[in-house]
């Protein structure tokens, strides 16, 4: 079986090609596993993996759980409300402690962007970023493109548009690093104070007329309004919000064509979708989370083939 | 005769032996004989100056102490002994301490602790009460006792009433006000210069504009008010430009750069190094080119070391959580001396290691002549070494420059009756006992 070209999946950033297509196809063995009446395989049975969550999560957390114990390994969680420990434990002190107790791969969520790089520098385990702050969320962006090469056959050419809160978003970097890496043609659309100043010059258009983004697209990935992340209020309200930027039905029916609706969840329904987009046909929202498990599967797997 | 400097080459522009090589003799502490023949006669120590030069004793301007307070990352000893390697006779150092330098008794200490020593430390006291740029601090009297400019340091002067107040109390005594122009708002919550480097780290950024609106700022209120203003640690192009025009414009405005700016770029943070997370932040390619136009057209008076020792919990932590800051005082020259553009003569340097900011601070520049005050540096332009751990004197260690391969360095100083002296003594030059 073909090999990553890292030892740790920090973010999309530091990913080949190559390697994109590796986890897509060791998933689609994954997949097929889950599905079967015994979901089990015994891939991971001598590693211990540590779920090391310093923010809130529930569908990662389960996602990779489920994972890991679909890989026959053995899992132990740590959670903590509160990151930013200066005085009192380090984060590296954390960690250190837990892999004391001979843990072979560290699974990490953390509100501070460049968490996992600082853990990689400093420890020896496989570290696997589940989010760091508003940086990268690889394993979301690695399940979306893969939903969208399941849905599409392929993700080369295709058009897609990311809606919503860009700037203060994980999902959003590592998707548009996933998606160019893979050729197709991304497009960010939301208010203006919630897109970074100078993400055209990562190669996105920008749009700021949700209409137009829809009509330009193939595949519409709409996140979450993600109040709790912002210190500032960036526009004024979600009555505003949900009126200008939020995607209704009528709005995909004034379409001359079909178009996919993804969303990372948890959905706010009412506010950056409606109900009825988000359980249309076009919606592969639940295939996005299936796919999840396989794709944390792939991932784990190739990893620990680096140790 | 105490010391003797043989065939060294004297790096001072406007003498009349600049660039020319020289023997120097110092006897209790004073010049007792300078000229282009051989002094005859045994020394005590002496150097040979194979590739070695000598220059006035160099003056920084912008050094952040930690003591008191924060004696766990440098105290008074440890910053002296930094500055001594790096070649610095003279430091001013911030008043960012706790309790924060804004009494005589502050000012005293740090004069009274370093009289004594080869490297003399001089306050820059606070402008406003603790720093907190509320309310102004006692300037006439603290001037009195000692303080040589005023301001919040590391803290940027957000108040334009308390700025303007400032700026026209210290006219009394003609006394000068520091400040790192930086808007505190656009700049709130960043950690790294805002750009596509920081766009591709999610990581929020501190945007150029947050100093150059600083800058615009200062300077309309200097036209309104009088007085002077020196902006330290410029970073941005139009920054700059801005101060370039308010010279040209007749404007009592000077400025210096830290000399690690020009050593990385944005970029470089790819890795999320912390050593590398500094304020203000490393900015783009064009900004570095900005800032050698600067140096080389007279828009940038002086070089700082802007040295902030940060201890290891606040720097072995996550990008985010960490403190802003390098240590530099020992190689503030060798790294500005590394980057600088082919060409550059190396006189261009030491006048902002030297005269310009004695002249900024009004200091007695002491010339290189019989009968003076011997206050001197010895350096080599073109050694090529590697910075290791070994060669830091502080007691803290974040730098990035570990391990890095450096052009030039300072060898010793001579200040205050004493010689104090860090060179390779195999392969630079002899000191005979």
């Amino acid at each position: 079986m073909a090999d990553l070209s890292v030892k740790h999946l920090l973010g999309i950033k530091n990913l080949t090609e190559q390697d994109l297509q590796t986890i897509f196809e060791t998933a689609d063995q994954f997949k097929a596993v889950i599905n079967r009446s015994i979901k089990k395989v015994p891939s991971l049975r001598d590693i211990t993996i540590a779920n090391v969550f310093f923010e809130n999560s529930t569908r990662t957390r389960l996602s990779f759980e489920l994972a890991e114990k679909r890989l026959s390994a053995d899992v132990i969680n740590f959670s903590s409300a509160s990151s930013s420990v200066k005085k009192g434990e380090t984060l590296l002190d954390t960690v250190k402690n837990i892999l004391s107790m001979k843990v072979d791969m560290v699974v990490m969520r953390h509100s501070s962007p460049g968490a996992p790089h600082f853990l990689a520098k400093h420890i020896d385990a496989n570290i696997v970023n589940a989010g760091d702050g508003t940086h990268e969320h690889p394993t979301q962006a690695l399940l979306d493109t893969y939903s969208i090469r399941e849905k599409h056959g392929e993700v080369g050419g295709k058009k897609v548009v990311i809606i919503g809160d860009i700037s203060h978003s994980r999902v959003a970097l590592s998707n548009i690093f996933a998606l160019q890496k893979l050729g197709a043609e991304v497009m960010i659309c939301g208010p203006v104070t919630l897109l970074p100043k100078y993400i055209s010059d990562l190669g996105v258009k920008v749009e700021l007329d949700v209409r137009k983004a829809l009509e330009w697209c193939d595949v519409a990935n709409i996140l979450r309004i993600q109040l709790e992340r912002q210190k500032t209020k960036n526009f004024p309200s979600l009555r505003e919000y949900s009126l200008y930027y939020g995607v209704n039905k009528k709005m995909l029916n004034a379409l001359d064509k079909e178009i996919t609706i993804m969303h990372p969840g948890p959905i706010n329904r009412g506010i950056e979708i409606t109900s009825d987009v988000a359980d249309s046909e076009h919606s592969i929202i639940l295939d996005q989370v299936e796919n999840g498990v396989a794709i944390r599967m792939a991932v784990l797997f190739l990893l620990a083939q680096k140790r | 005769m105490e010391i003797l400097l043989k065939n060294i080459k004297l790096i001072d522009s406007g003498h009349p032996l600049h660039n020319q090589a020289v023997f120097i003799a110092i006897e209790k502490g004073e010049i007792s004989k300078i000229s282009k023949d051989p002094i005859e006669g045994k020394a005590k120590f002496e150097v040979e100056g194979k590739g070695l030069s000598v220059s006035q004793g160099w003056f920084d301007m912008w050094s952040s102490l930690s003591e008191p307070g924060f004696e766990y990352k440098e105290d008074i000893a440890s910053l002296s002994e930094a500055a001594a390697f790096g070649g610095f006779t003279d430091v001013a150092v911030l008043p960012n301490t706790n309790p924060v330098i804004q009494t005589k008794d502050a000012i005293n200490y740090i004069k009274n602790t370093s009289k004594f020593s080869p490297v003399q430390l001089h306050s820059i006291a606070a402008l406003t009460k603790n720093a907190e740029g509320e309310e102004i601090t006692e300037m006439i009297d603290l001037h009195h006792a000692g303080a040589i400019a005023f301001s919040d340091g590391t803290n940027a002067i957000w108040h334009t009433g308390v700025m303007s107040k400032a700026l026209l109390y210290l006219q009394s005594f003609d006394g000068l006000l520091l400040t790192r122009p930086e808007d505190p708002h656009l700049g709130k919550n960043g950690h790294m210069h805002e750009g596509v480097a920081s766009t591709m780290l999610g990581t929020r950024g501190l945007p150029s504009i947050s100093e150059e609106l600083a800058i615009s700022r200062d300077l309309s209120l200097l036209r309104y008010t009088g007085g002077k203003i020196h902006f330290a640690n410029v970073s941005t192009k139009k920054g700059i430009s801005l101060i370039r025009d308010a010279k040209k414009e007749g404007l009592n405005v000077t400025c210096d750069v830290a000399a690690y700016q020009v050593a990385f770029t944005d970029h470089e943070l790819m890795g999320f190094d912390t050593n590398l997370k500094v304020n203000p932040p490393f900015r783009g390619k064009e900004d570095l080119i900005a800032i050698w136009d600067g140096i080389e057209d007279g828009t940038i008076d002086a070089i700082v070391s802007n040295h902030s020792p940060q201890d290891q919990e606040s720097k072995q932590l996550e990008f985010d959580l960490a403190d802003f800051g390098m240590i530099s005082l020992e190689i503030a020259f060798s790294i500005i001396n590394t980057y600088k553009p082919e060409g550059m003569d190396v006189s261009v340097l030491i006048d902002r290691f030297t005269k310009f900011p004695r002249k900024i601070l009004k200091q007695e520049l002491i010339s290189i002549e019989e009968g003076n005050e011997a206050c001197l540096t010895i350096f080599d332009e073109n050694s090529e070494w590697i910075f290791s751990k070994e060669h830091i004197q502080s007691k803290s260690v974040n730098t990035p420059f570990v391990g890095k391969e450096l052009t030039g360095r300072a060898l010793g100083i001579i200040n205050n009756q004493h010689f104090k002296y860090f060179g390779d003594l195999e392969q630079n030059f002899l000191v005979k006992n």
